[in-house]
């Protein structure tokens, strides 16, 4: 997936200041710390603030990177996890546990989850009825707990295999796997009890 | 999860091989053995049809795209450079850093965080109440910063100005001196020209008469100052007559406090 070498390299050139380097790395990995940012807050606000968050703090720390410990990638996850856990306890008293009805986030339009799927039917246009579905299940994965919801977004939206997603919860292969399958689960039961509203 | 065993496989054994079957990694015994617990078991059946639902779910939600301002937003927050500038820069030429500049970096990284504490509003108020103190007590000692270049170092020159020093000095403590023995002569004809002062009052040594405590000390002062003030006259036995000779008078004043 990633050149060790190169990528170390690049790391070497942006401790010694090279701010050329540090913008590759930016224009690299963006992308994808904000995907799971944003999977995991829900909101594009609070993914944007969070992936500026997590490059700051990989500016701040970027010296102690130790290519011989780990891929650069697994490393930039644990960062970018390590801030949404955090980030996830300082919003805890002020989150509202509402239910599958509330909306979830400014991208469903102030939908509720069950009047998205009421409209799938409706929408005429494939790509729209797509969408529709993307979100609903966006709004579905923001219901799991936070300890499902993260394997589950390391292993079927980044494609991480089971020992890197190991590293970055620090957990046993074995409980990854574990959370990995309830989390599915749970998703699908979720979506299943909507649909049920539904018809 | 009720621990069953079915086909010679547990729950346990088949929820850790549950991922594995998802991802099609599951072949031979093992797998023929997974398909029939989930098959048999009541618990466990339900939960690979869930999961690969949920697996199935997850596909649906593709990649977003972030914001456009991201990147410079990133890039302004923590470099703090120029992006546009930056990518102009890259596209004509990416030179090699040179060692000067690495060790400048270096350095720069390593003063920030003192430069960070020394910045803070307490370090700067202490650092010019100091400079106060010092410019302060420059000016009371007479030392002006414009005249300190016009010092000459050189020994012929250390030298002069060491006698020039010890003169002044010198001369200072002769001055003292002369003011002082005028003043004396001054107090002196003071004193001479002054009539003579009465001596101390009677009924003071009658209430001291019974005190025995200081009674060495009242001996001593009698001793020493019976004769206070009084007028002695001094005469030469030899001569003709003795009222035909002077009377000189001589006041002394003794004493001792």
């Amino acid at each position: 997936m990633e050149d060790v070498q190169v990528v170390a390299m690049l790391v070497r050139r942006c401790v010694a200041g090279d701010a050329a380097a540090w913008e590759e790395i930016v224009q690299t990995y963006n992308r994808r710390i904000y995907n799971i940012c944003y999977r995991f807050a829900g909101s594009g606000d609070d993914a944007e603030d969070l992936t500026q968050e997590v490059f700051i703090k990989m500016y701040r720390t970027l010296s102690s990177y130790d290519a011989s410990k780990g891929a650069f990638v697994t490393w930039v996850t644990t960062i970018t996890r390590n801030l949404l856990v955090d980030h996830f306890r300082k919003t805890k008293q002020d989150r509202i546990t509402d239910s599958i009805d509330t909306a979830p986030s400014e991208h469903d339009d102030a939908q509720p989850l069950s009047e998205q799927i009421q409209d799938q039917s409706a929408a005429p246009d494939a790509h729209v009825r797509s969408r529709e579905v993307g979100e609903t299940v966006h709004a579905a994965l923001g219901k799991l707990s936070p300890e499902l919801r993260e394997a589950v977004i390391l292993r079927d939206l980044q494609d991480m295999d089971y020992r890197e997603i190991a590293t970055v919860l620090k957990v046993p292969e074995g409980t990854v796997k574990s959370r990995i399958n309830r989390g599915r689960a749970e998703l699908a039961r979720l979506l299943q009890r909507t649909y049920r509203q539904v018809m | 999860m009720p621990e069953l065993t079915n086909h010679g496989m547990q729950c346990h054994e088949f929820d850790s091989l549950l991922a594995d079957a998802l991802d099609n990694v599951l072949s031979g015994a093992t797998l023929d053995r997974f398909q029939a617990h989930a098959r048999a078991c009541p618990a466990c059946g339900p939960l690979f049809a869930e999961a690969e639902a949920g697996r199935n779910w997850l596909k649906e939600l593709t990649e977003v795209e972030p914001p456009v301002s991201l990147v410079d937003n990133i890039l302004a927050s923590t470099s703090g450079v120029d992006t546009q500038r930056l990518r102009v820069h890259v596209s004509t030429e990416r030179r090699p850093i040179s060692g000067l500049e690495r060790v400048q970096a270096w350095l720069s990284n390593a003063m920030q965080p003192i430069w960070d504490t020394v910045r803070q509003p307490r370090f700067a108020m202490s650092f010019g109440m100091a400079f106060f103190s010092l410019s302060v007590a420059l000016s009371v000692a007479g030392v002006k910063p414009s005249e300190l270049r016009q010092i000459s170092l050189r020994p012929t020159a250390i030298r002069h100005t060491y006698y020039n020093a010890q003169a002044r000095v010198v001369r200072y403590y002769e001055n003292i001196r002369l003011v002082y023995a005028f003043e004396a002569s001054v107090r002196g004809l003071k004193r001479n020209l002054r009539p003579a002062e009465p001596g101390p009052a009677k009924p003071q040594q009658k209430e001291r008469k019974n005190d025995t405590t200081q009674q060495p000390e009242q001996k001593q002062e009698r001793n020493y100052s019976q004769f206070d003030n009084r007028i002695i006259l001094a005469c030469t036995p030899l001569g003709p007559s003795v009222n035909d000779l002077p009377v000189v008078s001589v006041t002394t004043y003794r004493r001792f406090v």
